[in-house]
């Protein structure tokens, strides 16, 4: 399960608290149904990775991942085993007597990791692991984590301000913001039908129009009045006539369309796979869309016509504040 | 604001700056390094007066004993000060309480007191001295625990300093990735904190060592109290007492001696440095054995609030209490002070510890420099080592082969004042130089050359980016050696008997057993000492404040 949030909203906080390293002010923590809030960090036998990894310097790797067993007396046998097997699976059993300023930070986030884990616990908590290392180390890493945790079967709550790591890594987000959870779902769910503005902008890429409802049949069939007057069809929905709305439409499902809305290109960027196009409409909302790398790419000042899979849009009540307040990440 | 830019444009050529340097490293070695260890050579050119002592038992008793009640003193006080800095370090850097400025400010003031005033105010606290109406703890302790008691205080702030400011720099999440992992509190500080806390127990080690081995003043003054100064001795205490006695001063015993204890002094010291160092570059703290159920029930219940307590209490009754004992005499009434004699020698030290200051910083900016920046080489190397000799070196052997080195030149009385200046720049220039540099190391080189690239030549680069961003560490060291030099006895009672700063001054009354007056000299001393330092923190706060 990946927590995912802007800096600032208690992404961290919560997992510390869950851990033991830090005690609520209020509040109590169940694991597996039992109040552990009085257990103390030492005895509660949850898992901490930190995000600047924390090896300790002075030791080899092998002296790191067995520190967790020797500090519980159980014995050198049991030490060597647990520090072979865990070294193994993370495959770094090769270099056990390094020390861990000889590895790059990939490596030495793996051996953390392996030192958590010989520590016995079921549940594993992991504060940003990847975002002090190299991009393509990050995106690496992403796999070899899921892999050993689905190896093991145990319980990881994941920290990352990330979205694209979150959902490539986990089974379930927890979405939070102003130190509450937002809302909560598997990746491809909170993807294609997130619950606010906010979650549809902070998870993957959105276009945002403010619209009023100007049509509702009994069916749920909407259409919306754009800013500008010009009326477009979108998903089925609860609205009444007269609903202030937003509506938001994934720059993917935007294609150019003959009777689309007319916008003018702003600016058009190389991604990769595809070109990101920037337009603004006649209503003064932004329009990005996506034109695939070998596809035809319009020039900045061409005037382009849209339109959206209305299956593909979701609409909200539109917030109090207004977009911006909402989708703001401070 | 010509010169500056004359300077700034000179700067700009690569000679120029190399000349600089070049000028930097010759006089920080032929005024402060050489005379500092020239005695040794005396060893050889007046062997005969040297072997007169050597030839004497009594004599030898003596020296023996000095040296061996120095670096027993030493050593005990260091440990003492390791036991009980350690916590209260953590106090200090991993906790959060009302009050806490106020702590950080109490632990520092010992350093600001002359040590000859926390020799009086020691005494009296602990003891029954003589001719002392302020009534103490009347305790009968033997002039070596006394002496202990009084070299804590002076050391202690050294240690909890030093101790604090590697602490600081241990990431807490090591201790805490230890406990998540089933250590207990105690047995995560043994095995984690702990063996990374190496560099910072060698300089405070160094540091607090080579100040109770140097420290004269307040020795001789404890001494002189409990009556015991010319049966009683340590290193710099024998070489006060034979300066001392006019009768010993004509004799060749006492140049032999002198020259003997001065050498003993200067080489133990280094050699300890050095054995020191290798120590702890090889020793590693044990870590790999565990005993989970001590370290959880020392960890758990009353135990730790208790170490807390002991080491706010040590604080108090054994530093703070006995520093301040001495104010207890502002309720006598003011006796009849010789007010023209203590402005004249408060001048004298003021001249003394400022003119000294100035040229720490003006030979040392240069040197500091290049040694932050050259970390690694081979030349910033060996100078980062040879700026810690007058650190080390006991302050009266240093005056005393500074003030040999210099009659060896035909310097004569005349020159006193001028030779007691230059020993105050040797022992207070490792201050300045060892703040500098750890403020400039602290200091990304980018800053600097960005500013480079923006068409500042280096000295302009220097005085308007690295010096602003560093400024508060550079008063702070300066702050540490002005007072130092406002303090200290040793040397000056070593360089020359006609140069009297309020130490001095202060000595001769505590000799002609007129406590009081020395008391409220004392005193006086620490109030200008306390205004100047608030002084200067106001200036340098609102500069920053205009700056911003």
């Amino acid at each position: 399960m990946t927590i995912l949030g802007p800096s600032g909203c208690g992404k961290t906080t919560l997992i510390k608290v869950i851990s033991g390293i830090w005690t609520p002010t209020e509040g109590k923590v169940y694991v597996d149904g039992r109040d552990v809030t009085n257990i103390p960090m030492e005895d509660r036998d949850v898992g901490y990775v930190f995000q600047n990894i924390a090896l300790f310097p002075h030791m080899n790797l092998r002296d790191n991942v067995e520190y967790s067993p020797r500090v519980k007396d159980q014995g050198d046998e049991r030490m060597a085993e647990l520090s072979e097997e865990y070294l193994k699976l993370v495959g770094m059993f090769q270099r056990a007597g390094m020390l861990p300023s000889e590895l790059s930070g990939g490596e030495q986030q793996k051996v953390a990791i392996a030192r958590a884990l010989a520590s016995g616990s079921k549940m594993l908590m992991l504060d940003e692991p990847l975002s002090a290392l190299d991009a393509r180390v990050r995106v690496e890493l992403r796999y070899e984590l899921r892999r050993i945790v689905k190896k093991l079967g145990i319980t990881v709550l994941h920290v990352t301000h990330d979205q694209e790591e979150a959902m490539s890594v986990s089974d379930r987000i927890v979405l939070m913001r102003y130190g509450a959870i937002a809302e909560s779902g598997a990746p491809l769910d909170i993807y294609r039908r997130p619950k606010s503005v906010f979650a549809a902008n902070f998870i993957g890429e959105t276009n945002l129009f403010e619209c009023t409802v100007s049509d509702w049949s009994k069916s749920g069939k909407t259409r919306v009045t754009m800013r500008g007057g010009r009326e477009i069809r979108v998903s089925r929905t609860d609205f009444r006539p007269g609903d202030a709305v937003v509506v938001s439409v994934r720059p993917e499902h935007v294609r150019p369309d003959e009777d689309g809305i007319e916008a003018k290109v702003r600016s058009v960027s190389f991604r990769g796979v595809y070109w990101r196009v920037r337009t603004m409409a006649e209503s003064s909302d932004y329009i990005e869309y996506d034109v695939p790398a070998d596809g035809e790419v319009p020039e900045v000042g061409d005037t382009v016509r849209l339109s959206f899979d209305r299956n593909a849009s979701v609409v909200f009540p539109r917030p109090e504040g207004g977009i911006e307040e909402e989708i703001r990440l401070e | 604001m010509s010169l500056l830019k004359k300077i700034d444009e000179i700067s700009g050529s690569y000679k120029a700056r190399n000349a600089w340097l070049t000028f930097a490293i010759v006089l920080f070695i032929a005024i402060i390094v050489i005379p500092a260890i020239f005695v040794v050579t005396k060893l050889f050119t007046e062997w005969d007066l040297v072997s007169g002592v050597l030839n004497d038992p009594a004599s030898m008793e003596v020296i023996e004993g000095a040296v061996w009640n120095s670096f027993s003193i030493a050593a005990i006080v260091t440990v003492i000060d390791i036991l009980v800095g350690l916590p209260m370090a953590w106090i200090m850097v991993r906790r959060d309480f009302k009050g806490k400025k106020w702590l950080d400010t109490l632990l520092d003031m010992p350093l600001a007191f002359p040590t000859a005033v926390l020799g009086i105010s020691v005494v009296m606290f602990w003891g029954a001295p003589e001719g002392i109406t302020i009534p103490g703890l009347g305790l009968d302790l033997s002039p070596y625990v006394m002496l202990l008691f009084l070299h804590i205080i002076f050391t202690y702030p050294y240690m909890v300093r030093s101790l604090s400011g590697i602490l600081e720099q241990i990431d807490v999440n090591y201790e805490t990735a230890a406990m998540t992992l089933g250590a207990s509190k105690w047995t995560a500080v043994r095995t984690i904190t702990i063996p990374l806390f190496r560099a910072g127990l060698a300089t405070g080690f160094i540091l607090c060592f080579a100040r109770s081995l140097s420290e004269t003043g307040g020795t001789y003054i404890a001494l002189t109290m409990m009556g015991v100064e010319s049966t009683f001795f340590t290193g710099p205490s024998f070489i006060s007492w034979l300066k001392s006695d006019p009768t010993m001063v004509d004799s060749g015993d006492y140049m032999g001696a002198m020259i003997l204890i001065s050498v003993v002094m200067i080489v133990l010291a280094l050699i300890l440095l050095v054995v020191v160092k290798w120590i702890i570059a090889r020793f590693r703290i044990p870590w790999k054995k565990v005993w989970p159920e001590i370290g959880r029930s020392v960890s758990r219940g009353p135990l730790p609030k208790v170490k807390d307590v002991i080491t706010v209490v040590f604080l108090i009754i054994v530093v703070l209490l006995p520093s301040f004992y001495i104010f207890a005499y502002l309720t006598e009434p003011i006796p009849d002070i010789d007010y023209g004699t203590l402005l004249s020698s408060t001048g004298v030290s003021f001249l003394v510890a400022g003119v000294a200051v100035l040229v720490d910083l003006i030979l040392g900016i240069p040197l500091s420099l290049y040694i932050a920046r050259h970390k690694g080489g081979k030349l910033a190397g060996i100078l980062d080592g040879l700026v810690n000799v007058p650190l080390i070196i006991p302050t009266t052997a240093l005056g005393f082969s500074l003030a040999l080195f210099w009659a060896s030149f035909g310097a004569g009385d005349s020159m006193a004042i001028v030779l007691v200046i230059l020993g105050h720049i040797s022992f207070t220039y490792p201050l300045v130089v060892r703040n500098l540099v750890g403020a400039i190391e602290e200091v990304n080189p980018e800053c600097e050359e960005i500013a480079m690239t923006l068409g500042a030549k280096p000295f302009r680069a220097f005085r308007t980016i690295l010096m602003p961003i560093i400024k508060s560490s550079v008063v702070a060291g300066c702050i540490l050696a002005f007072t130092r030099s406002l303090g200290e006895t040793g040397a000056t009672i070593a360089i020359s008997d006609s140069v009297s700063t309020v130490p001095i001054y202060i000595t001769n009354l505590v000799q002609d057993h007129m406590y009081t007056e020395a008391a409220m000299c004392s005193i006086v001393l620490i109030a200008i000492c306390f205004v100047l330092m608030m002084v200067v923190r106001m200036l340098t706060h609102r500069r920053q404040g205009r700056d911003a």
